[in-house]
């Protein structure tokens, strides 16, 4: 597969790399704290929460670097192949968690779903809006990669 | 012709239990896009893509779905790569 690409504005990439730059390092620690790691078996638990803490932690390296790495405007992410593209789809799923946690756990699954009306909800505090705003960029870079991975992923 | 004779033993024998299979769950969640799911289940489950997107209806619609059964170690394995996905996978044993 050749190498697949993600654009997006020089504001846009500012932007979110400055809100990931706060969220990663939790984002790694959402995602062990969401698993449902095995708990009869406490080798196995340790396993698990080192192996899903590297993971995670790697994953967030990727992510910033990417971010840091893409210039110009439009600033261009480049992945070198699937299995990148894939590791890079996974750190962005973890940071959308990490926001949904850590961020607006009050607000609804269905407004999550569709936060097009929270936009204009000026009873939402500045900063909640921003990560609101931020949270559906990164599901538009999830969405854009894995339709150059799988065209027919959606339909 | 004579039939030779045959000698029945009466010997205890012993009956080995088969190993309990587990299953590999997985939960719906509402941040993982649908297309998503179903990379995943590429990646991880070794699935042609139209049976990854019949997991992942049954997942939408039903709320949770076995993806694998199997031998425990290889359900371990297979529960633990989808959680690098950030899917909602758990282990039960089969009943």
């Amino acid at each position: 597969m050749p190498e697949l690409r993600l654009s997006m504005t020089a504001e846009a990439r500012t932007v979110l790399t400055d809100l990931l730059k706060l969220i990663a390092p939790a984002a790694a620690r959402v995602s062990v704290n969401r698993a449902q790691i095995p708990d009869n078996d406490l080798e196995i638990a340790g396993f698990w929460t080192e192996n899903l803490s590297a993971h995670a932690a790697e994953e967030a390296r990727l992510l910033a670097h990417a971010f840091i790495q893409a210039k110009g405007d439009p600033a261009v992410i480049i992945l070198r192949d699937e299995a990148q593209a894939c590791a890079f789809l996974r750190a962005l799923s973890a940071v959308r968690f990490a926001l949904r946690d850590l961020v607006f756990a009050d607000i609804s699954d269905d407004q999550l779903e569709d936060p097009s009306d929270l936009d204009d909800d000026e009873s939402l505090p500045t900063e909640k809006r921003h990560a609101l705003a931020c949270y559906a960029c990164f599901g538009q870079l999830q969405q854009s990669l894995i339709r150059q991975l799988d065209p027919e992923a959606f339909n | 012709m004579a039939k030779p004779k045959t000698k029945l033993e009466n010997k205890p024998q012993t009956v080995v239990a088969p190993a309990p299979k587990w299953n590999v769950v997985v939960l719906n969640d509402p941040i993982n896009y649908q297309g998503y799911v179903v990379i995943a289940f590429v990646s991880v489950l070794r699935i042609t893509s139209p049976e990854a997107k019949k997991l992942m209806r049954t997942i939408h619609q039903n709320g949770r779905t076995t993806v694998w059964t199997g031998e425990r170690e290889r359900a371990e394995m297979l529960a633990l790569e989808l959680q690098q996905w950030h899917l909602n996978a758990l282990l039960e044993k089969d009943a």
